[in-house]
């Protein structure tokens, strides 16, 4: 019996399951992940590549890439400052209420972006809680650029300070303690001892809330109008292209932000190791 | 009972009473051993220092100081709160009450990075991102010293602890020695007050932490800087401290040197965490004192107590004589008989168990020294046990059997007040045999 189940398992010198695994797994891949991607570039590049090239190169798409890059770096930005600042109040300090805060500040990443844009609206909309304040003031944030920064903030949030406060959590205080003992002042401690730590947690940070701000759709599309030439980014664009039927000129695009993630996506992965080592 | 006879001091050495363990803020040297060299600067001084957290007493008013260029260790178990004094003194705690004197000058209420005290953390503490020579400079750089200044000193230190080879390198590179010379270049760049080292061998193999405390010491002496040793380990104690301060449960019990400390130690703490000991209870009586059936004749170390008070008898296993004949040599004091119940071989000596006949009758005139009993007798279990070692010479001539009964005398000893009662001490006492 337990003859036939060994044979059965492995044929003599060859181990069955470790072939059958891998095809198994690039089966499942395959349609759901690698054909997808690999479609947009083969339809892109269908028509040749001076047609691509056309697409992309369109005022208004140059003008969506462009704003969805200074959108998104400004809440690049904004959230690695504020993340790093939060992850160190948070990581340093007790008091009451610093959980909720925490679970508060991570919320962001399990709500629906359609909601997170909604909110926002219903917060700075021309009728909304703050917004009527500012609107007799002549301010109007929303449906423009600074919605679309305040959505990316909002929707992104939690990615830098997550990948922060676990280091400094781990962080041994005895360096800190150390720096002050030998006469340092909190600002230099932090900054030659506290940030060359967290070094490769605030560029793998930068890098996440960027890739997913340059991404966001769900709220951007509430907050910005979708205006084109105003407040159009590029995933915006390539859902309006597609609505008219310009199948071409939002598939270029599709390329670009196919190709940059991927660019982002290795840099993550190598950059990494390569960050916290010297 | 003779109490103007006991009354008389003979070994001047024994009169200090157990509260001199917490010496006078007003003395900058506390053990009369001191008085004899020249009063040395006070180089830190820690006064009256009481410390709680969340309702605990970690520190109970500890005051000692360390001399210019002296180094002293703070002994104590885990929990003692050796280490809260430390980070006191360093300005990463603050006390409760008392005050933390830096040559003459105040620094209670100084922030760390104002001390100028150099602290050797126990894991060193040496910023990962920047080489050895980088960390070295740091105290120099951010206090915005000229390149030249900087390059200089760098090079001084490197030479000083030997890793001139190695100044490119980043910490993670460094062996644990490496390191922590690393962490003391670290700290003489910016020429500290005082070095404080906080456990500093505890991450280190045993081999190594006897080497590296050798060089620590000769280090120390090259640069004669005051060093504040943490540790809970007895023998770097030993090795390391020109005095020994023994911290128990947050009270200093004891600060001397290490001879006296190990020799004369003032409470029954001091004498087990020092060291091995045995401990008799006894009553003083007619300047001897009498444990159970067994007196032993002292009457200067009975000077200081009333007649017919309990007290322990305190005694190092390398301080008990044995002999089959009952003849001790010169300078030993019969105590009692004995029968030896285990001997184990330990290397450079002999440790044996003896149970001692506390509750036998002493031999009458007449009768032979040695009075014969079998060791499977009931007595043999109600006998006190104690602990004696012999270096190899003495433990080979003669040698002695399993169960033999010999006659025991005592080089040394310490008679010690007894307190029955918790609240009559501060601290624990334990009831440690051995």
């Amino acid at each position: 019996m337990s003859s036939a189940i060994s044979t059965f398992r492995h044929v003599r010198g060859f181990d069955v399951a470790r072939p059958l695994s891998i095809v198994t797994m690039l089966l499942i891949m395959l349609p759901l992940v690698l054909l997808p991607l690999a479609s947009i570039f083969i339809f892109g590049t269908s028509k040749g590549l001076g047609s691509f090239w056309a697409a992309l190169t369109a005022p208004e798409a140059i003008f969506a890439m462009q704003l969805s890059l200074f959108t998104s770096f400004w809440a690049t930005v904004f959230n690695v400052v504020f993340g790093l600042f939060a992850a160190y109040v948070l990581s340093r300090y007790d008091f009451f209420g610093r959980t909720a805060v925490i679970v508060t500040i991570s919320l962001p990443t399990a709500i629906p972006t359609a909601v997170a844009g909604f909110a926002l609206l219903l917060l700075w909309g021309p009728y909304g809680v703050l917004g009527r304040l500012l609107a007799p003031q002549g301010i109007q944030l929303m449906f423009t650029a600074t919605a679309i920064i305040l959505a990316n903030i909002f929707v992104t949030f939690p990615l830098a300070f997550g990948v922060i406060k676990p280091v400094f959590d781990t962080m041994s205080r005895s360096l800190e303690e150390a720096s002050a003992t030998i006469g340092a002042t909190r600002w230099q401690t932090f900054w030659h001892v506290t940030l060359p730590s967290l070094r490769g947690a605030i560029v793998t940070g930068a890098l996440l809330t960027f890739a997913r701000a340059v991404g966001e759709f769900g709220s951007t599309i509430l907050v910005s109008g979708n205006l084109a030439m105003r407040t159009q980014t590029a995933p915006l664009y390539i859902f309006a292209k597609f609505n008219e039927g310009q199948v071409e000129a939002a598939n270029a695009v599709a390329i670009v932000l196919a190709l940059f993630s991927f660019v982002i996506f290795s840099v993550l992965f190598f950059a990494r190791d390569w960050l916290d080592t010297e | 009972m003779q109490p103007e006879k006991a009354k008389e001091p003979e070994r001047p050495d024994d009169a200090p009473a157990p509260p001199a363990a917490h010496t006078s803020p007003d003395s900058p040297t506390p053990q009369p051993a001191a008085q004899a060299e020249p009063q040395p600067e006070v180089a830190a001084r820690v006064v009256g220092v009481s410390k709680s957290f969340k309702g605990t007493r970690v520190l109970e008013d500890v005051t000692f100081d360390v001399a210019e260029g002296e180094s002293l260790v703070l002994l104590g178990a885990s929990g003692s709160g050796k280490t809260t004094i430390l980070r006191i003194i360093a300005g990463l705690a603050e006390p409760d009450t008392g005050r933390v004197v830096l040559h003459g000058r105040d620094v209670t209420e100084l922030p760390a990075r104002e001390r100028g005290v150099g602290v050797i953390f126990q894991d060193y503490a040496l910023f990962p991102r920047m080489t050895v020579e980088k960390n070295i400079g740091y105290g120099l750089r951010i206090r915005k010293r000229p390149k030249r200044e900087i390059k200089e000193t760098t090079e001084r230190l490197l030479a000083l602890v030997r890793l001139e080879e190695h100044r490119r390198k980043y910490p993670s590179q460094l062996s644990g020695g490496q390191q922590q010379r690393v962490a003391i270049a670290r700290t003489l760049a910016y020429q500290p007050q005082v070095l404080l080292f906080d456990e500093p061998f505890g991450a280190l193999d045993a081999h190594t932490r006897v080497r590296l405390r050798r060089e620590i010491r000769a280090l120390l002496r090259e640069i004669k800087v005051p060093a504040l040793f943490i540790t809970h380990d007895q023998e770097e104690a030993l090795e390391l401290g020109d005095r020994i301060a023994v911290l128990h449960a947050g009270r200093l019990e004891q600060i001397g040197t290490p001879d006296e400390v190990y020799n004369r130690p003032e409470t029954e703490y001091v004498a087990t965490f020092l060291g091995a000991a045995n401990l008799l209870v006894g009553v003083v009586s007619g300047g001897a004192v009498e444990i159970g059936t067994a007196t032993i004749p002292a009457a200067a170390e009975t000077a200081r107590f009333r007649e017919g008070q309990s007290v322990k008898l305190v005694f190092r296993p390398e301080d008990v004589v044995l002999s089959e004949t009952g003849q001790l040599p010169a300078g030993a004091r019969r105590l009692t008989n004995g029968v030896i119940e285990e001997i184990n071989f330990v290397g450079a000596y002999e440790r044996l168990t003896l149970r001692l006949d506390l509750i036998a009758r002493q031999p009458h005139a007449g009768e032979p020294p040695l009075y014969n009993v079998a060791i499977t007798t009931p007595e043999r279990r109600i006998g006190v046990p104690i602990i004696v070692t012999r270096p190899k010479p003495a433990a080979n001539t003669p040698r002695l059997p399993l169960g033999a009964r010999v006659a025991v005398g005592l080089t040394a000893f310490r008679v010690l007040p007894n307190f029955t009662l918790a609240s009559e001490r501060g601290s624990k006492t334990f009831d440690v045999q051995g």
